[in-house]
């Protein structure tokens, strides 16, 4: 078997008595996009500055094509890196500024020209070499940066949090841009963010964090379909809990019971549970139908309404179980009820099981 | 805002006056100075009787001026050089340093700008006297550096605080060493500072009397103190246009330091 490209092994680092990353353990493959995505603290970062060489891990090693990058130094690293603030030269123009890597390993005058050339034509910045960065917005900055950081070829590109100072509509301008940059380059991403609408959005793989561990790694639809923690069926997508009980246990599944007498047969089971544990049933708004009349025992709630919002192409209605516990649901523009339900209606919830989940406490 | 100037009335005239008074009481003696340098009169009437150059003249020909002014100079310009070069080692301490004792070790820094001068002066003849420093020129530098160091400190700290560390990580993973990151990309960053501290530990140097009196022997004299001496034996114009020198010179650096500030905050 082949060496993976990259290899994040058992990374465990500690700063005293805390942890900030415990037994993080992670393959990439050569020109994968893999976003770390997890709440502020949770170690995403800390692994990015690991890999850059500004932190040493506690234990634990992070190989390239099979060989430790540990003993290297920062600067001899060959790795690009996109801050999470503005770390343009201030005394440097734009050019000089993405030259900047390529004077330092000496290159002849000429090649680095046409190289600074190429590079500022796929940020889209051509014709803004001789500005300085002060006179740059803060997309424009982030994108010489990125141009600066690709501009040696490096193997792996790591972004950490690279879009969070701008405005909603710009960081998805720039989201395209990375995304286009990502399958023209093919260069290896790592990309660090708390957005899971980034994520989804730029990702090849996720890997969720949440403190100091990896919850689970995947695509964003495994991740979205199938949440295998608790806190990966909150942290990506809007979702709903409701707090039931084990009635029965067929292997990976169990019909749950609530508070009302109500139930849902054979929703898939996270985690351990033992008949009569109560276990936390995760609903996405979306896969919940309203209908006027209840539907097949086990697979079906009855809920009153008590707010809608429209919105254009949706209707979000926020409704509530009979024992009193909150549910959203999202119904289409077009949807036979949703121009005609009220408030305080009581109406019937028809939804499939096996696309629920069911974690234990 | 509470206190809007265009709302004030009447109370604009006596402000307006304050203000007048203040920038009189500040100038004048500077105006002063620099009408007595150029009046035709040897006891320093004033208003002038008549206007005239010679005192310059007086002051050029005299090579124990000139001495003096190269003197101070020489001074200033080392004092310049090691509170820059001091500073900047000091600032790197206080701004990046994580360590127990930090904030003692920048309030000890400061103390010799809230310390009396008279009493550095006292400390280091008496020391100086053991070393055999006092009338030397490195005993000026040292104790002009002593005065000028807190200066450079707090103008280069301030510079280096305002100065993003995560730059200088990425000038590193850019593929410069840390060495290379610094000289290239954080000293040019933080320039602005390190011309002003120079400018300042330059002038405080310049101008500076009590120490240099202290410190001064008949073969080695600054310009302050020439002027001061002088002053005691006789009442000469030649003072005035010396002066007026010192002041014009202090005047061109403190517009330098003003453009440097400008400059940067563009």
């Amino acid at each position: 078997m082949t060496a993976p490209f990259l290899h994040i092994n058992a990374v465990r680092k500690t700063y005293g008595s805390v942890v900030a990353t415990e037994h993080v353990d992670l393959t990439i493959s050569e020109g994968e996009f893999m976003t770390f995505l997890g709440p502020s603290g949770s170690g995403k970062s800390t692994i990015l500055h690991i890999l850059a060489g500004f932190q040493d891990p506690s234990a634990g090693d992070i190989l390239l094509r099979g060989q430790s990058i540990l003993a290297t130094p920062s600067h001899q690293r060959n790795i690009g890196m996109v801050f999470q603030r503005y770390t343009l030269f201030p005394h440097l123009t734009v050019g000089e500024n993405v030259a900047f890597p390529l004077r330092v390993r000496g290159m002849a005058r000429d090649v680095i020209a046409k190289k600074v050339d190429a590079a500022l034509a796929l940020v889209r910045l051509t014709g803004f070499a001789d500005r300085m960065p002060a006179k740059m917005s803060g997309g424009q900055q982030q994108r010489v940066a990125l141009a600066r950081a690709l501009i040696y070829d490096p193997p792996v590109l790591l972004m950490d949090e690279p879009l969070s100072a701008l405005d909603k509509k710009l960081r998805e301008e720039i989201q395209h841009e990375i995304r286009r940059i990502h399958q023209e380059t093919g260069v290896t991403i790592l990309y660090v963010t708390h957005d899971q609408e980034e994520a989804l959005r730029l990702s090849d793989r996720i890997a969720v964090f949440n403190q100091g561990k990896i919850e689970q790694v995947g695509t964003g639809q495994q991740l979205y379909a199938g949440p295998a923690t608790r806190f990966v069926a909150d942290f990506i997508g809007d979702s709903s809990f409701l707090e039931g009980q084990v009635l029965t246990l067929h292997g990976d599944c169990a019909d749950i019971g609530f508070a009302d007498g109500t139930r849902l047969n054979a929703v898939p089971l996270h985690g351990r549970a033992q008949k009569g544990d109560v276990v936390d049933v995760m609903l996405r708004p979306e896969r919940v139908d309203l209908t006027q009349t209840a539907g097949p025992a086990g697979a079906s709630l009855p809920v009153t309404i008590e707010d809608l919002t429209f919105l254009g192409n949706a209707t979000t209605v926020m409704a509530r179980t009979t024992w009193g516990a909150p549910l959203s649901l999202r119904l289409n523009f077009g949807h036979p009820l949703a121009a005609q339900i009220t408030r305080n209606a009581h109406l019937h919830t028809q939804l499939n099981p096996s696309e629920a989940h069911a974690f234990s406490k | 805002m509470l206190l809007n100037f265009d709302k004030l009335g009447a109370w604009r005239w006596a402000l307006g006056a304050i203000c007048g008074a203040m920038t009189l009481f500040l100038l004048l003696p500077i105006v002063f100075i620099a009408a007595l340098s150029f009046g035709s009169s040897r006891w320093l009437i004033f208003p002038p009787p008549d206007w005239t150059m010679k005192w310059y003249g007086e002051l050029f020909a005299d090579p124990r001026w000139i001495g003096a002014a190269l003197t101070s100079a020489k001074i200033a310009l080392v004092v310049m050089v090691v509170s820059v070069a001091l500073g900047l080692l000091a600032s790197f301490a206080l701004v990046r340093g994580r360590f127990a004792g930090r904030e003692m070790l920048r309030a000890f820094f400061l103390t010799p700008m809230v310390l009396p001068v008279v009493i550095v002066a006292v400390a280091l003849y008496a020391a100086f006297l053991r070393l055999g420093l006092n009338g030397t020129f490195i005993g000026f530098v040292i104790a002009h550096v002593i005065v000028a160091l807190p200066f450079a400190i707090i103008t280069i700290s301030s510079a280096l605080e305002s100065f993003d560390p995560a730059i200088e990580d990425a000038a590193i993973l850019c593929g410069a060493s840390p060495w290379q990151a610094r000289a290239h990309v954080t000293l040019p960053s933080i320039k602005h500072g390190l011309l002003s501290a120079g400018i300042f530990s330059f002038l405080i140097s310049w101008d500076e009397v009590v120490l240099a009196i202290f410190m001064a022997s008949p073969s080695l004299q600054t310009l302050p103190v020439k002027v001061w001496t002088t002053l005691r034996q006789d009442l000469t114009p030649v003072i005035a246009a010396a002066s007026t020198l010192l002041v014009v010179l202090t005047l061109i650096l403190m517009l330098i330091a003003a453009f440097i500030r400008k400059g940067k905050s563009e």
